[in-house]
């Protein structure tokens, strides 16, 4: 008669548990092993019935955000091995990790059981240690065994991701880790005759830009909507309107083409685009964020499922310091550039401006916190007292001195979170990383403090539609399930919210 | 707005979206609505959105795919809730190889006006453009079932309106935006020798707040 494989449920207990208890006599798993394993997320069980009669079971696991799959059973019954059941059901389970993007499986095996180890040899597995004496009472070594799944490039998922947080419409497409395309449409010389971003503006650029862009972004990819399996967009932390327009864009898109949407949180995608740059993401890692919108340090453990903000700006973010900087030295806007321009060969130690949370009393409540608005007042008094003596002014070493403060500080305390979390390893990320100077000190500090340096090229660090598309594409080969249609746009989202 | 081409095919099948008061959202089928949903809610455009074109091509029968003619509100209404529609109207567009095409928001109640008081001449439309102000335009009736804008769409406090038109001569009504009239007007438009319109410009009819930098001065 034939077998059929189905998915075991906890109604299936009682009779796997005779099975098991039949087929391993000294090593059998309790009752309550066997539940905990069925009810569990993360696995995956399946029955092999012949008619109504359980003739076999097998089980895989495999956790969200890990690319490993470990085989926890595999049981057929005693009359009826040797009929290729448990290749059947073996077949199943690597289905089922390649499903999930496990990238290897792993199992173990009692050393004394040739016909198994047979059977997993036929699978690609093959063995990469031995656990002394693993199966008790018997004291039988287990043989640690592994496979890699093979699965060629054109079989990752392929996904569009689209950004909107504040003034740049991107559009980027990846397939798994790789970058396909990544378009930019920045409204910034909009906003110059104001100094800062206007979300109004930026909003209203949005909305004009997103079809162009996505037009763009298939073009340089050389696909077609059909080819994308799924589309991802940030949903915040971001300026509200502006986040609004990639939201509804999105979600039509995905009502529209049948794909399913992923809601990518902004800062983390900052984060994920060292995987397009370098192919994968080392962690643990120390972030360090900045941009006109954010100044944020992030210890990342696991990029899916362990983010936690170790601290942000109190008030002005970085590049709004630049902005306003640059104002008062009477330069134009955006700050970063013209002030970077401005202390070309300045001397950074002209005037000692103040560094923001880094008394001892700050390092205590504020360790990795940062302010620059009493930087900014520190640097317009300096101005405004050198004008009302009538005395001139060195517009590079005022540029020079104020941008030295917030790149000390900037670095200080992210070399100070990798050293209290022994994390080896610092990240930069955000438009503000265009700035020479702190990619320079950044380099030296690291160096002297045996931390491994990683800046994405600036296309990857400015906000981009492409490091969205890339956690959309972690995300599903986690296994993760599509968002619901309804997420909203949420200007102040967590960073511990990868997904909403 | 622009004088744009027309679009010479006659779609079967049309969404019509527009969120410039709430979320409206409607397929029809020939200028004909088969489904049509409201939400009155003037905050949760972009939650509701996606779920709520899903929802009506369910009510309507209709795959994403059989769309040929996405019909956008252009406005004018509040800003942030104005652009999810057009955005999604693009989107949408783009991803189910549709038609977009654009249709003044208030034209949408003038038509239902109309359609329930084909005796009335004049008619005044407003809608609330919030900072005590109303977006605001005047019909004289519908002509192959296009409602004929006289004046407007313009943005003005109410009292102000009294300087610009005599109110005793215009209807006024407290119909809302409605997704299925403005598939029903695209329709008719489609129809006509001008063509729908493919301007999807929103009608913004304010510029951002926003006051240019003075430069300099900052400490204090």
């Amino acid at each position: 008669m034939e077998i059929v494989i189905q998915e075991a449920t906890l109604l299936d207990l009682p009779e796997i548990m005779k099975l098991e208890t039949a087929s391993f006599a000294n090593d059998a798993w309790s009752e309550e092993t066997f539940r905990s394993e069925l009810a569990a997320e993360h696995t995956f069980y399946i029955l092999a019935l012949q008619g109504k009669d359980l003739v076999g079971y097998a089980g895989l696991s495999k956790l969200e955000g890990s690319d490993q799959a470990d085989i926890q059973t595999i049981a057929v019954r005693e009359d009826k091995r040797g009929l290729g059941i448990g290749k059947t059901m073996m077949d199943a389970l690597t289905l089922q990790a390649k499903v999930l993007w496990a990238k290897e499986i792993f199992l173990e095996v009692r050393a004394d059981n040739a016909v198994a180890q047979k059977l997993y040899k036929l699978f690609g597995f093959k063995q990469i240690g031995t656990r002394k004496k693993y199966y008790q009472p018997d004291g039988v070594d287990a043989y640690i065994m592994k496979t890699d799944i093979k699965r060629n490039e054109h079989s990752e998922p392929v996904v569009l991701g689209i950004e909107t947080s504040c003034d740049e419409t991107g559009v980027g497409i990846v397939r798994g880790n790789k970058l396909l395309a990544n378009i930019i449409s920045s409204s910034m010389d909009k906003h110059a005759i104001f100094g800062g971003v206007v979300p109004e503006i930026a909003a209203r650029a949005h909305l004009e830009a997103l079809t162009p862009v996505l037009d763009e972004a298939l073009e340089k990819a050389n696909l077609t909507l059909d080819d994308i399996d799924a589309i991802a967009v940030t949903n915040g932390p971001g300026l509200a309107g502006a986040l609004m327009v990639g939201v509804g864009a999105a979600k039509a898109l995905s009502v529209a083409t049948g794909k399913p949407i992923y809601a990518v949180n902004h800062l983390v995608g900052h984060v994920g685009a060292d995987i397009l740059d370098r192919g994968e993401l080392h962690t643990p890692t120390i972030a360090l964020l900045v941009s006109g919108g954010h100044t944020s340090l992030l210890l990342v453990r696991d990029l899916l499922n362990d983010v936690v903000l170790l601290g942000e700006t109190i008030d002005d973010a970085a590049g709004e310091a630049f902005d306003k900087v640059s104002r008062v030295l009477g330069l134009s806007y955006p700050g970063g550039p013209e002030i970077d321009r401005a202390a070309k060969d300045a001397n950074p130690s002209a005037i000692r401006f103040p560094r923001g949370l880094t008394l001892p009393k700050d390092m205590a409540d504020h360790r990795y916190d940062f302010s620059f608005s009493g930087l900014k007042t520190a640097v317009a008094r300096h101005v405004e007292l050198a004008e009302s003596k009538g005395e001139d002014i060195s517009i590079g070493d005022v540029a020079a001195s104020f941008r030295e403060a917030v790149v000390d500080v900037l670095i200080k305390k992210a070399i100070t979170a990798c050293k209290d979390y022994e994390v080896p390893r610092l990240l930069l990320g955000g438009g503000v990383v265009a700035n020479a100077r702190l990619r320079e000190v950044a380099k030296e500090q690291c160096e002297a403090n045996g931390i491994e340096l990683r800046i994405p090229p600036l296309s990857l660090c400015t906000d981009n539609g492409a490091m969205i598309a890339a956690i959309g594409a972690q995300l599903i080969m986690a296994g993760r399930a599509p968002s619901s249609l309804d997420f909203s746009a949420e200007s102040t989202l967590p960073v511990t919210t990868v997904q909403s | 707005m622009k004088a744009t081409a027309a679009s010479t095919r006659i779609a079967e099948y049309s969404l019509a979206i527009d969120t410039s008061a709430g979320t409206t959202v409607a397929v029809l089928r020939m200028g004909t609505v088969l489904a049509e949903l409201n939400y009155q809610e003037p905050m949760t455009h972009s939650e509701r959105i996606g779920s709520a074109i899903e929802a009506v091509l369910q009510l309507s029968g209709i795959q994403a795919k059989q769309i040929s003619t996405v019909v956008a509100g252009v406005g004018p209404g509040p800003f942030t809730g104005l652009r999810v529609g057009l955005a999604a109207a693009g989107y949408f567009a783009i991803g189910a190889a549709a038609e977009l095409v654009g249709v003044c928001s208030l034209d949408s109640i003038a038509l239902d006006f109309y359609t329930a008081n084909p005796e009335h001449k004049a008619l005044l439309v407003t809608t609330d453009a919030r900072r005590k102000e109303v977006f605001w335009a005047t019909y004289s009736g519908v002509v192959n079932g296009i409602p004929v804008r006289t004046q407007g769409p313009s943005v003005n406090k109410f009292e102000d309106i009294t300087s610009l038109i005599d109110l005793s001569s215009f209807a006024t009504t407290e119909l809302g935006v409605r997704a299925g009239a403005l598939g029903q007007i695209a329709f008719a438009q489609g129809l006509s020798r001008e063509g729908a319109s493919s301007d999807v410009n929103p009608i913004y009819l304010r510029e951002p707040d926003a006051v240019p930098s003075k430069g300099k001065k900052v400490s204090g």
